[in-house]
């Protein structure tokens, strides 16, 4: 039986979200991000990271992840993307899901943040920036999943 | 800060596949407006940290492991809003995020794999467009990334 629910609570699991980018910053100075975390974590494989503790910070990221899903009773193998099964190939899927991967990535360096740099640490420092960049996020994948939802029929 | 970074990591990832934000299914219904959970997290998250922010800013905290305290304060550029509809274009086709792509991988998800390949591929390339040449709003090099 699993330990821990597949959803915690909104008004549990938001919360704590919220205090870890501000244990980061009262503790280091730091503001939180994911996408950096990704970056400092290659360019540590290169030998080229400035700032290390974001290499760090993406190992623990999996570590955090493992262990919420040892507790909920995974890891299960399975594809991760029920609404498009039966009618779209898996294989064909592939180039469309590494395609939309490097779209949010390259995105994310651009507007100098993503969901969690922006969205949740940038938006909670008071960036006037964080607030666009995230509006801008929601509001663009928004749009573009009811369009699609519209053009396939409400199959996707 | 090297045990700083694997805490705070370990505890956001944590929470963000306990949240179920993993499930690409879920975040779907919440992209097509019928899930309004995701919202709530988020929300809660926010109006959670920010105060505690401001107060901390307020008193003027001097942190133990990085000097007085500073916010990064994002001034608007218009490379926010390009960028953003980069990034919200790739969301609405994968349905996940950088840490949610993560805790859709390690619970078993498949095709998670592609994602989070195109993801390091993708920040790799803007990392290096950035250092290439000065963008428009005159931010030369790579500011930390967030």
């Amino acid at each position: 039986m699993p330990l821990l629910p597949h959803h915690l609570p909104w008004f549990v699991a938001g919360p704590l979200i919220g205090l870890v980018p501000v244990a980061l910053y009262a503790v280091a100075n730091r503001p939180l991000g994911a996408s950096g975390a990704y970056l400092q974590a290659i360019q540590t494989v290169r030998g080229r990271a400035t700032e290390g503790w974001r290499a760090w910070f993406f190992v623990g990221l999996i570590i955090g992840v493992l262990a919420a899903t040892v507790l909920q009773g995974g890891p299960v193998l399975h594809l991760g993307y029920a609404f498009i099964a039966g009618w779209v190939n898996p294989i064909g899927a592939i180039p469309v899901l590494f395609f939309s991967g490097l779209l949010m990535g390259y995105g994310a360096r651009w507007a100098g943040g993503c969901t969690s740099g922006h969205g949740l640490c940038g938006t909670a420092a008071r960036g006037i920036g964080s607030f666009v960049a995230a509006f801008t996020f929601f509001l663009t994948a928004i749009v573009v999943t009811l369009g699609l939802n519209l053009l396939t029929g409400g199959r996707a | 800060m090297k045990r700083v970074g694997l805490l705070s990591g370990i505890a956001f990832g944590f929470l963000i596949a306990a949240a179920g934000f993993g499930d690409a299914d879920f975040i779907h219904r919440m992209l097509l407006l019928q899930n309004a959970y995701p919202y709530l997290v988020f929300g809660s998250a926010v109006v959670t940290a920010m105060p505690l922010l401001w107060l901390l800013q307020r008193a003027r905290w001097v942190t133990p492991l990085g000097g007085p305290l500073k916010l990064v304060q994002a001034p608007l550029r218009r490379r926010q809003l390009y960028g953003g509809v980069c990034f919200g274009v790739g969301w609405a086709f994968s349905c996940t995020c950088p840490v949610p792509a993560l805790a859709m991988v390690f619970s078993g998800g498949v095709l998670g794999i592609p994602v989070v390949a195109g993801l390091f591929s993708g920040i790799l390339l803007g990392d290096r467009r950035a250092h290439a040449r000065p963008l428009s709003d005159g931010v030369t090099a790579a500011q930390p990334a967030t």
